[in-house]
């Protein structure tokens, strides 16, 4: 599939391998490279959250105050909490969708190559942003994970930019998941049918369902936000009629169901793996779909 | 495999073993849930306890099967994998005991979440407001009111790169300047409510924890039965001091209330200046709380 689309650059000797260095990586449609690139941008975030839990437990291992100063303690929990969400143990699920979806189905390559690598792509920028409003006058965003207002209306412009890292990260999740969805419902080999589908490819597919529903909604409560913070409008806030509870109710319509994103495709791994090395088939693979 | 009976044997006694001294249970109050000064405390610790053991069971009866499987069907042993992959009678099980485990910790659960909030017949109010970063009391039928702040000396203490010994404070970062003072055995509401952004009046020896939201009015209630000072925190990130607003509760007899509340009174050139109270009351409070102690 890779060697077809990258048809346009004309190369008299027929080499129709990937391109090198750093194009490849840039340019690539192919499911193994976006998935190795998911895994790695997951891993090198894994550091990145795991250095800001280091700074957390440092300052906490007397009371009082002695390393960091509170506000910046604040922004190293909301960041810990964004980063390892939405940054490791979501972009490493994605990537291991990539890599074994279309070889459990039997697919040649993902249903929409390019939008994968799109997908992909924007997560950097995203997190690039969000990251850097830690070297920023009024700091990182410091209102925790859950972005409740009014506290989260405090802060800095930093709130501007978290707020437009979430719109690119959620972006990035439903245009990955729409791209699963498409991959397992046309791609699979015509020998198997839905219920022969592999339970990885199942705990996937419903996670998929869970970010398309559910990731708007997301998206929709801090745009409120936004315009709480900078138009003056008043969803959260009680001096305005508004309501704070309301965004609390909005946020958890969206965390609630994050738990089970975070969580089914490590299911469906654990499916796969304890049945391989036991050497059995996997006992009520039916009930277990219908658990999904 | 006989070779390695005994040694399982003598690991499994190892570790009984070790269980037995009590000396080794010292710490455990302090690691535990606390079981408080209230009947609904108490309620909760032994609900704590019975989910505990609950889980405990359930933990030792899934990890043994799952050890006891992979080490006695090792393939070093000769083990054939069984190939059978639906049972729906076990699936059934698997699924009806967990569901009456759930209904019989759901039930006790059910009736304590009632009682707490059940703040009828209250005999005392006391209207809690957050502030970034303190606490505003007021004892709503008799008006008196102050704020409840970080003791200076410790905020001082806190400061970083205040070279100051933490050893000289008992309750470093947990006492403040005015604590609430209640009576003991009288029903007392709360009610919750902040000025600013949400926080949470959290004091577990009372199993108290209300989230207090800028608009609303959240209420629960206590009836505290042992006199003594009970501390807690606030439980919502509220911005840059959120670790420093800890929430002091003083239960005195209810003489000692009373009188208390007089002198509050006495203290004030009028009720209706709110001002005068918080800050006159921070200089009264001070030796009272010694000649109760
Ligand atoms: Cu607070």
């Amino acid at each position: 599939m890779s060697s077809t689309t990258t048809a346009d650059h004309h190369d008299e000797h027929h080499d129709h391998g990937p391109q090198k260095g750093l194009a490849r990586w840039l340019f690539t449609t192919n499911h193994k490279d976006i998935g190795t690139l998911y895994l790695w941008f997951s891993l090198i975030m894994f550091f990145v959250g795991g250095f800001m839990a280091l700074i957390i437990r440092a300052e906490l291992f007397q009371p009082g105050m002695q390393i960091v100063d509170p506000m910046f303690f604040n922004s190293m929990t909301t960041m810990h909490a964004i980063v390892m969400i939405f940054g490791v143990v979501m972009p490493a699920f994605v990537g291991l969708a990539n890599w074994m979806i279309p070889m459990m189905i039997g697919a040649p390559d993902m249903a929409l190559p390019r939008m994968n690598n799109w997908s992909f792509w924007i997560m950097p920028f995203a997190f690039a942003m969000m990251l850097g409003t830690l070297f920023t006058d009024s700091g990182g965003p410091a209102g925790g994970r859950t972005l409740y207002p009014p506290l989260v209306l405090q802060g800095g412009d930093s709130f501007a930019f978290v707020v437009f890292a979430i719109h690119f990260m959620g972006i990035s999740s439903v245009m990955g998941s729409i791209n699963i969805v498409a991959t397992i419902f046309n791609m699979r080999a015509p020998t198997m049918p839905l219920m022969k589908m592999p339970l990885f490819v199942w705990t996937w597919l419903i996670t998929a369902y869970l970010l398309i529903a559910t990731i708007p909604v997301f998206a929709g409560a801090v745009t409120m936000l936004l315009t709480d913070r900078y138009f003056g409008t008043s969803f959260f806030n009680a001096a305005g009629g508004g309501d704070p509870v309301m965004f609390q109710h909005i946020f958890w319509f969206f965390g609630h169901p994050e738990v089970y994103i975070l969580i089914l495709p490590a299911f469906g791994v654990v499916s796969q793996i304890i049945p391989t090395f036991a050497r059995k088939p996997l006992f009520g693979y039916a009930s277990m779909v219908y658990a999904t | 495999m006989i070779k390695f009976k005994p040694v399982a044997v003598v690991a499994l006694i190892g570790c009984l073993l070790t269980l037995l001294p009590m000396r080794l249970m010292a710490g455990w109050d302090e690691l535990n849930m606390t079981q408080g000064v209230t009947q609904v405390s108490q309620d909760v610790y032994e609900i704590h306890m019975m989910i505990f053991w609950v889980c405990c069971v359930i933990g030792v009866g899934v990890f043994g099967v799952m050890f006891y499987s992979i080490w006695r069907h090792r393939k070093s042993q000769g083990a054939v994998a069984a190939t059978f992959h639906e049972s729906t009678t076990v699936e059934i099980i698997w699924t009806a005991i967990p569901f009456a485990i759930l209904i019989g910790v759901a039930i006790p659960s059910a009736k304590t979440l009632i009682a707490m909030e059940d703040t009828s017949n209250a005999e005392l109010t006391i209207k809690v407001t957050g502030y970034q970063w303190k606490w505003h009391y007021e004892y709503l039928d008799s008006g008196v009111n102050f704020f409840s702040t970080l003791h200076h000396d410790h905020n001082a203490a806190r400061q970083l790169g205040a070279d100051v010994d933490l050893s000289q404070f008992e309750h470093y970062l947990k006492e403040v300047d005015n604590p609430l003072v209640v009576p003991v055995g009288v029903k007392i509401r709360f009610l919750h409510t902040a000025n600013d952004v949400i926080h949470s009046w959290w004091v577990s020896d009372l199993a108290l924890k209300k989230d207090a939201i800028p608009g609303f009015i959240n209420e629960n209630w206590t009836v505290i039965n042992e006199p003594g000072v009970y501390r807690g925190k606030c439980a919502e990130l509220c911005g840059r001091d959120h670790g420093f607003m800890p929430v002091v509760v003083r239960a005195v007899s209810q003489d000692d209330f009373a009188s208390w509340l007089q002198q509050q009174h006495a203290a004030t050139d009028s009720p209706k200046s709110r001002q005068a109270v918080s800050t006159t009351s921070s200089n009264d409070v001070q030796p009272q709380r010694t000649a109760v102690n």
